[in-house]
């Protein structure tokens, strides 16, 4: 029987746990408590019910023939296999994790790399005490003084000041 | 004679300058724009002796007239501005001289002061300066840091899915075992039933025979019969009495 026993892989739960952000604990709770309580659910249940002692029934039951039909039918039942509805998306959610994960990390990797540059601009820095003004005005652009807008001194709003 | 005397002094190799030598100043831009960065700017400024004359006039006055030129040509000079009076001594010299002294005491006596605490002021704008610089780039590395660990978390989503497979396979092994479950106690439950009912027939069947061969039998005894057994009955017992009153 094909499909009917999907082996569980094994889940490090620790090891998912680490990754767990903050934010999203909760959730993670409500998963592991979902999970252990359908591993548990799970043991409890034997994998093959008990033998029906055919030999027994057979000696004790007068009526003739219940017995033999009893065991015909139950050999011959064949206990449907409950429906997979849910793999198909679990799979399509994984498809979908991946392409969003794969865009969050491009986007990281842009905000990376946009640190980076400001990191290696702050390094490269000439250091304070041998700057002139204008060096400082190249370096943070922010303190220049804007001579268009503000042409009398001090340049800028009072408020500012 | 005279004109061939600065050819012949120029020909002369100059003296060693052994006294004074200057600090290193700013290379000026003489030729065309250099893009090399620009050294830094110079601490102090130029020396000067006595407050006023720049050191490059001494030097440039020594190889010509030594240590004490300088000093002669300033004296000199003086001299002659007073002795032909293009310099004349009035109330304003007195005025100035005593301005001059007061001047020069204050500067000698609080000039070190003040300039240590301009230089506390200049000293902590760049302290300020400094640490936001630092603030910006500890931030910035724990930017970059935080997210490299958000990217490591996002590799773990595979958990995840892996948890969620596991949960939908066991939710069908449970249920698929239940079934089973369930047509066994089914099947067990009748087959149990009527073996109770077989036994319980039998149990009611026998006590039915019982009950109705008493009564046949109590039915069967005959007054005749009865009248019998009574006086054998009395028979019986005064055997027994009279076997009990010989023993006692």
């Amino acid at each position: 029987m094909a499909g009917r026993r999907a082996a569980l892989k094994a889940v490090d739960w620790a090891a998912f746990a680490e990754r767990v952000p903050p934010s999203q604990r909760p959730m993670f709770n409500a998963l592991k408590t979902r999970s252990d309580a359908l591993t548990a659910r799970l043991a409890v249940l034997p994998e093959k019910p008990p033998t029906i002692d055919w030999a027994y029934y057979k000696a004790n039951i007068a009526k003739a023939g219940m017995v033999d039909d009893f065991q015909k039918k139950f050999s011959a039942l064949k206990v449907p296999e409950p429906v997979d509805t849910q793999s198909a998306k679990i799979d399509a959610q994984e498809q979908e994790a991946a392409r969003s994960s794969a865009e969050y990390i491009q986007a990281s990797k842009a905000r990376i790399a946009q640190y980076e540059q400001q990191l290696q601009k702050f390094k490269n820095m000439i250091p304070f005490e041998q700057m002139t003004l204008d060096d400082l005005h190249e370096a943070f652009p922010e303190t220049r003084l804007d001579k268009e807008k503000y042409p009398y001194w001090p340049h800028k709003p009072i408020a500012d000041l | 004679l005279l004109s061939s005397a600065p050819a012949a002094l120029r020909a002369l190799p100059p003296p060693p300058v052994a006294v004074g030598v200057l600090h290193a100043t700013r290379q000026l831009h003489t030729t065309q724009q250099s893009l090399a960065p620009l050294p830094p700017l110079p601490e102090k400024g130029g020396e000067v002796r006595h407050g006023l004359i720049p050191e490059e006039f001494f030097q440039f006055l020594y190889p010509k007239t030594g240590v004490t030129g300088p000093y002669m040509l300033g004296t000199g000079l003086i001299l002659y501005f007073l002795s032909k009076e293009i310099y004349v001594v009035n109330h304003e010299t007195v005025a100035g001289a005593c301005i001059l002294a007061v001047i020069i005491y204050a500067v000698k006596r609080f000039g070190g002061d003040v300039a240590a605490f301009a230089d506390k002021l200049n000293e902590e704008k760049m302290a300020k300066a400094l640490a936001v610089k630092n603030e910006a780039m500890q931030s910035l590395q724990d930017a970059i840091e935080a997210e490299k660990k958000e990217q490591w978390r996002v590799e773990g989503r595979s958990y995840l899915f892996d948890a969620k497979r596991n949960n939908v396979a066991m939710l069908l092994e449970t249920n698929y075992r239940e079934r089973l479950m369930m047509v066994y106690n089914e099947v067990k439950k009748r087959l149990d039933y009527q073996v109770a009912m077989q036994n319980l027939k039998r149990q009611k069947e026998q006590e039915h025979m019982i009950d109705w061969v008493e009564k046949s039998v109590v039915q069967s005894i005959t007054p005749q019969q009865q009248k019998e057994s009574i006086a054998k009955c009395i028979l019986d017992l005064k055997a027994l009495s009279k076997g009990a009153h010989a023993t006692v």
